[in-house]
C-alpha cells in the first residue's frame, strides 16, 4: 500500500502549501517584476520598487512609528506576562484558571473592537489620542501571546533548582538572575518577538487610532491601496515578510525557538 | 486529583501576597486598557444618536440592528462565514496535520516552521494575493474559463472570496494545534490497537480521532473566532456589498462616524462570539469526557 499512500500524502501536502504559500509568492514574485501596471506578466528582474520606498517619505516615517509601538507594546506586554506567568507557575494561587483566562481574554475580543474601545474611552474622558494610547492598545492585544509563551516555557522549569540556590545562600535577586532567567530566557526571547511582529503587522487594531503622525506602516499601505495597488506596495509588503521570515529562522537556528506550534 | 486537592487547600486564600503582587499588574493593566474601554463602548451603544433617536440609556440601537434587515443580513452573514470557514479549514486541517504526522521528524519540523510564514507577514500581503489570484482575469480563473470548465466567473466581492481568504488565514492556526494534539497520542497506544488487529482505518475511528478530539475542539474555536473577528479579508474581498459585522463597525467610524452605531455593532459582536464560544465549549466537552 505504502508508495500509493505516500505519493498520495505528498501530493495533498503539496497542495495544502501551495494554497497556504500560493498568495504571498505571488507578491515576492510581483514586488522583482519590472512591468509598471499591476498585476502584470513578469518582464524582467528589478529592484527598483524597492529602492522607491525609501523615495516614499510616509511608508520610511511609518516604519519609524510602526517600530517604536512595536517595541514598546512587545516590552509592556512580555513584562507583564513574565510576572503574571511567573506568579501563576511557582504558586499555590487561588482561582489560578479564572485569572488565567482573564489575562488570556484579550485573544477573544475582536482586533477591531479592542481599538474601537479605547477610542470610545479617549474621547468620553475627552483626552487627546497619542501615541501612548496606540501603544497600550497594541500592548493589550499581544499581551495574551507573550503570557503564553512565558507560561509553557515557566513550566519546563524545575523551581528546585531556585529552592538550590537560595539554601546555598544566594538572595533572592541573585537567584533570580543567575537561575530562574538563564532558564527562561528562550521563553522570554520568544514571547518578545512574536509579539513585536504580530504588533508591527497588525492594522484593525490601530484602524481608528492613529493621526497623520502616528500613522503604522499598516496603516499607510492601508490609506496607500484605497486609492490604488501598484507594484511598490507589493515591495514593502515584501520586504515586510523578508524580516518577519528572517526573524524566526535565526530563532530557529541560533536559539532552537519556535514561535508558533 | 492532586489538582483538585491543591484547589480545596488554596481555597482558603492561600494565595501568598508575593504572587497577588506579580499578578496585579497585569490584571490592571487589562482593568484600565480593555475593560474600562469595553465600558464605555456598552455605553455609548445604548445611547441616542443621529440615527435612532430615543430617551436616555436604552437598547433601541440594538432593536434597530435586528430590525433592519440590511443590518441583520450582516449578523446572518458573519456567523454563515464564520462557520463554514470553521468547517473547510478544519477539514483540510486534519488530513493536512495527519499528512504531516507521516513525514520524516525533520522534513515535518520544516514543513511546520514553513506554516507560520502567513500569519507572521501579516494579513495585508495575504489578501493583495488572493485580490490577484481571484481576479476576473487572474491566474486561477482564466485557464479554468479558457478550457472551458467553467463560465466567466466573478470571485472578488462574493462570499465566497471571503470564505477563501479566511480559510487561508486559519488554516495554519488548525494544522499546528491539531498536530500539537496528534503528537500528544503515545505510539505505544497505536501500536497496541494494530497488534490487536485492528486496521489502519479502525486505528483511526477507535484511537487516533477520538483522542485528538479536545484538538480538535480547541482548533475549532480558534477558527471560529479567527474568523468572526476579521477584519482585512472582509474588507478587500468582500467590500461595502458583503458587508460582516467587523467591517460595518468600520463603516460607522469612518464613513458615517456614528459612535453609538459602532459601539452596538461592536458590542453585538463581542457577545454573539462569546456566547457560541461558551456554547460550542460545553456541547464539546460532553463528548471529550
Amino acid at each position: 500500500m505504502s508508495t500509493v499512500a505516500a505519493t498520495g500524502r505528498w501530493a495533498f501536502l503539496l497542495l495544502v502549501y501551495a494554497f497556504v504559500v500560493g498568495p504571498a509568492a505571488i507578491i515576492v514574485v510581483d514586488s522583482f517584476n519590472s512591468a509598471t501596471s499591476f498585476p502584470a506578466p513578469f518582464e524582467s528582474l528589478t529592484l527598483k520598487w524597492y529602492a522607491s520606498i525609501a523615495r516614499h517619505e510616509e511608508f520610511v516615517a511609518s516604519i519609524r512609528v510602526s517600530t517604536i509601538v512595536a517595541t514598546a507594546a512587545a516590552s509592556i506586554a512580555t513584562a507583564l506576562g513574565i510576572l503574571a506567568a511567573y506568579a501563576l507557575v511557582r504558586f499555590p494561587v487561588a482561582g489560578r484558571n479564572a485569572i488565567a483566562t482573564f489575562l488570556l481574554g484579550p485573544l477573544l475580543v475582536p482586533q477591531i473592537v479592542i481599538g474601537l474601545a479605547m477610542l470610545q474611552l479617549i474621547e468620553l474622558a475627552g483626552l487627546r489620542i497619542g501615541l501612548a494610547g496606540l501603544i497600550l492598545v497594541h500592548a493589550v492585544y499581544v499581551m495574551p501571546f507573550a503570557l503564553r509563551l512565558t507560561l509553557t516555557g515557566l513550566a519546563r522549569f524545575d523551581f528546585v533548582l531556585e529552592d538550590a540556590a537560595r539554601s546555598l545562600g544566594a538572595s533572592r535577586w541573585r537567584t533570580l538572575w543567575h537561575v530562574t532567567l538563564p532558564v527562561i530566557r528562550p521563553a522570554l526571547v520568544s514571547g518578545f518577538v512574536f509579539a513585536f511582529i504580530l504588533s508591527f503587522v497588525n492594522l484593525p487594531v490601530s484602524l481608528f487610532l492613529t493621526s497623520p503622525q502616528t500613522a503604522t506602516l499598516p496603516i499607510v499601505m492601508f490609506a496607500y491601496m484605497e486609492s490604488r495597488i501598484d507594484p511598490l506596495v507589493t515591495a514593502v509588503s515584501s520586504l515586510v515578510l523578508f524580516v518577519a521570515v528572517g526573524i524566526t529562522l535565526a530563532l530557529e537556528r541560533v536559539f532552537k525557538l519556535r514561535l508558533l506550534g | 486529583m492532586s489538582e483538585a486537592t491543591t484547589a480545596v487547600r488554596v481555597a482558603d486564600d492561600a494565595t501568598p501576597p508575593a504572587a497577588w503582587a506579580l499578578l496585579a499588574p497585569a490584571i490592571a493593566f487589562l482593568a484600565v486598557c480593555l475593560l474600562a474601554p469595553l465600558a464605555a463602548t456598552a455605553w455609548l451603544s445604548l445611547s441616542p444618536n443621529v440615527l435612532v433617536k430615543f430617551d436616555g440609556p436604552g437598547l433601541d440601537n440594538y432593536r434597530y440592528l435586528f430590525g433592519k434587515a440590511y443590518y441583520f443580513d450582516t449578523v446572518l452573514r458573519t456567523l454563515r462565514i464564520a462557520f463554514n470557514v470553521t468547517f473547510v479549514a478544519l477539514a483540510v486541517g486534519y488530513a493536512a496535520a495527519l499528512a504531516l504526522k507521516g513525514v520524516a521528524r525533520r522534513l515535518g519540523s520544516t514543513l511546520i516552521v514553513g506554516l507560520t510564514f502567513p500569519i507572521l507577514a501579516g494579513p495585508l500581503i495575504i489578501v493583495l494575493g488572493w485580490m490577484i489570484l481571484l481576479a476576473d482575469g487572474g491566474p486561477l480563473i482564466r485557464p479554468l474559463v479558457q478550457a472551458g470548465w467553467i463560465g466567466p466567473l466573478r470571485l472578488i466581492g462574493t462570499e465566497t472570496a471571503i470564505v477563501i481568504g479566511l480559510v487561508h488565514f486559519t488554516l495554519p492556526f488548525v494544522i499546528l494545534t491539531v498536530y500539537a494534539s496528534l503528537s500528544q497520542i503515545p505510539d505505544d497506544l497505536v501500536e497496541a490497537a494494530r497488534s490487536l488487529g485492528a486496521g489502519p482505518l479502525q486505528v483511526f475511528r477507535r484511537v487516533v480521532w477520538p483522542l485528538s478530539l479536545p484538538g480538535v475542539l480547541s482548533a475549532a474555536l480558534i477558527a471560529f473566532s479567527l474568523a468572526a473577528s476579521a477584519y482585512v479579508s472582509p474588507h478587500y474581498l468582500g467590500g461595502a456589498a458583503q458587508l460582516v459585522l467587523t467591517t460595518l463597525v468600520g463603516q460607522f467610524i469612518l464613513t458615517t462616524f456614528n459612535s453609538q452605531m459602532a459601539g452596538a455593532a461592536a458590542m453585538l459582536l463581542l457577545v454573539v462570539m462569546v456566547i457560541l464560544i461558551f456554547a460550542f465549549t460545553r456541547l464539546m466537552s460532553r463528548f471529550i469526557r
